[in-house]
């Protein structure tokens, strides 16, 4: 799992994050994430990562080891 | 439908007292016969097997094929579930290369249906379309992926083979009803309806299903995990077909949104299965009525049909922590149940029977310790625990419980109209496919535990044949199939291990017009010698249960000796 920066714009990545969430109920933006979800994890493809991934996106909800 | 002919067997049927109705199908109904041992004659079996289900038949009628007779013990006197259509309907492929093996498989091919087309479906868009054909894992073998057919038929045909063994008791109406264990031994307790009697054993297989009396007869701990979904069976019989393909429906507009499954089986018979909701009264659901307004939203209002069957039923997760309590086996649904997804149930039970039977033969003729039943629960429990594994995913798919799961559900099915990679996460199923022992104690080199596909061979008497033809060719032995040179002297050591171990070497080669003093086998396309990963000069053995056990690259003689007492559990 790269934690490094990558994207050379992060500012326009994160506002059209934002903007495509723009005049969404809850149910829809909620239904956008899923589907970038799974887009984007096609991308990455390696089961390694992506479980690290998985990983490090639960860690605050996951109980102390 | 009583009198109609396409539901008498395709081969005449002996042994049979009457028929009996089962949904609209006329089963056999075999005689009660009182055993010897109620006129007071008492002597001890090498096998007794309990239940004549798709296991117990199996494990029979491989028994009788193995030189070992076998006592079957069941509390009903006809084939399938009593009053119910029918219970599996798919057989995968390992399991038709053991009916192959077993003598039923022309049988089950005349009568079943065979199909490669599955569609999915949610809404009225098709998400994607499979042809089994097109894919590599199925192709290499002499059977079709799959084989639609009702249960009862399978056990019709197993047990009309039983019967032509000629070394099969088997016995209708004699009801388990107590286990001892004894020091070399067992003690039976069966009731019949002409009084109880004991019945001594060496080796018992309980396939008695999913409320086997064994179980808490030996205290054998159960993990068992409980589901909320429910389905409803309707089985009904067209006057004009729909496709000869598998179609499922994640949302079906015409069952509220809800999974449908369209099935086909012998006799023009079609199953369709509906997911009910949580909520819903299954009888309600079931009535006769309710169906009919079902089947006209689904196939228009002038559809056309008699309902053979209905019922509602629920599936649970269940396993065994152990499938051996000394000289008792559990295999099948006795041992492990899992939900209906993929067709795994019925499968794997076959495939239980077929992976302990070899075993316990060469146990039973002394030429394997005891010691070698052992892998049968590393096998086969790790067997049931991937195939649960499986189904939960596709239960977890198809029924999401948590509010999170439906999102990533409904998210996948949007994805899957349009971009291909979001199909791979369609979960309607994961169709039964053979598990590789790659942990197993039994294995002794590259590609140990993988199952082999039943490939077309010449045998060495010249035939056109097969792999499963070339176990039975070898009596049942170990295969060592062997593409490194023979010479004289290397031949006199293969021979002597032959005399020492149940083994039977064959030459592997690919062109015919070579000719070599040993026993050959052409692989023409050489896609045996791809399947067992042969890249130079080897030796692969291979199990009678057609399962690798490994391949060793230019091995010597004692090379081969040590993978063969690791094999056979000598060592």
């Amino acid at each position: 799992m790269k934690t490094d920066p990558t994207i050379a714009n992060p500012d326009d990545f994160y506002e059209r994050l934002l903007d495509a969430h723009r005049g969404l109920t809850a149910e829809q933006s909620a239904q956008l994430n899923a589907r970038l979800i799974l887009l984007l994890a096609n991308q990455v493809g390696d089961d390694k990562v992506l479980a690290e991934c998985v990983g490090a996106a639960a860690k605050p909800f996951t109980a102390q080891q | 439908m009583p009198d109609d002919p396409a539901v008498l067997p395709a081969a005449p049927v002996t042994k049979v007292a009457g028929v009996t109705t089962g949904g609209a199908y006329e089963l056999p109904v075999y005689p009660f016969v009182a055993p010897a041992e109620l006129r007071g004659k008492m002597g001890r079996h090498a096998v007794v097997v309990v239940g004549a289900g798709l296991a117990g038949l199996t494990a029979a009628c491989d028994l009788a094929q193995h030189g070992v007779p076998v006592v079957v013990l069941d509390e009903d006197d006809t084939v399938g579930v009593r009053g119910a259509s029918s219970r599996g309907i798919c057989y995968a492929q390992k399991s038709l290369e053991i009916f192959k093996r077993l003598g039923v498989f022309e049988r089950i091919a005349s009568r079943g249906v065979s199909w490669s087309v599955g569609r999915t479906l949610a809404g009225s868009d098709e998400i994607f379309t499979f042809d089994l054909k097109s894919l590599p894992n199925f192709g290499a073998s002499e059977q079709p992926p799959f084989i639609n057919l009702q249960q009862f038929y399978v056990e019709w045909y197993l047990v009309d083979r039983a019967y032509e063994l000629g070394t099969v008791d088997l016995r209708w109406r004699n009801r388990l009803a107590g286990c001892a264990q004894q020091r070399d031994g067992l003690m039976l307790e069966v009731e019949t309806p002409a009084g109880r009697y004991e019945i001594e054993t060496q080796w018992l297989i309980d396939c008695s299903g999913s409320r086997s009396p064994l179980r808490s007869i030996l205290n054998v701990p159960v993990h068992t995990e409980h589901v909320v979904d429910r389905w409803c069976i309707s089985d009904v019989r067209f006057k004009t077909r729909p496709p000869a393909e598998r179609w499922t429906w994640i949302q079906a507009p015409f069952n509220d949104d809800r999974a449908v499954w369209q099935h086909l089986m012998a006799d023009d018979v079609w199953r369709l299965d509906y997911q009910m909701a949580h909520d819903a009264n299954p009888e309600e659901f079931s009535q006769p009525a309710i169906v009919a307004d079902r089947l006209r939203r689904q196939f228009g209002a002038d559809v056309d049909y008699e309902l053979v069957w209905v019922g509602p039923y629920s599936y649970r997760g269940q396993c065994l922590e152990t499938f051996r309590v000394g000289r008792v086996f559990f295999a099948g649904d006795a041992a492990h149940v899992m939900s209906p997804f993929g067709a795994r149930g019925g499968n794997s039970g076959i495939q239980d029977a077929d992976n302990l039977v070899w075993k316990l033969a060469l146990v039973l003729e002394g030429k394997a310790p005891e010691h070698l039943l052992d892998s049968y629960d590393a096998e086969r429990r790790a067997a049931a625990q991937q195939n649960i594994r499986i189904t939960t995913r596709t239960a977890r798919f198809l029924s999401p419980q948590a509010p999170m799961d439906r999102l990533f559900r409904d998210a996948v099915v949007s994805l899957a109209r349009e971009y291909p990679f979001a199909r791979a996460f369609v979960n309607t199923g994961r169709l039964s496919s053979p598990t590789h022992y790659q942990g197993s104690p039994l294995n002794v080199g590259e590609g140990g535990g993988r199952s082999l596909q039943n490939i077309a061979l010449t045998l060495p008497d010249g035939k056109r044949g097969d792999l499963v033809d070339l176990v039975e060719y070898a009596g049942y032995r170990v295969l060592g199939l062997v593409t490194q040179p023979v010479d004289r002297y290397f031949a006199e050591e293969l021979d002597l291990l032959e005399e020492k171990y149940p083994v039977r070497f064959f030459r592997l080669q690919a062109d015919v017009g070579v000719t070599s003093a040993f026993r050959t086998v052409v692989d023409p396309d050489e896609r045996l010698a791809a399947e067992l990963g042969c890249d130079g000069p080897s030796t692969s053995l291979v199990r009678p249960d057609l399962h690798l056990a490994g391949t060793l690259d230019a091995a010597g003689a004692p090379d081969i000796e040590r993978a063969l007492r690791k094999l056979l559990a000598l060592t």
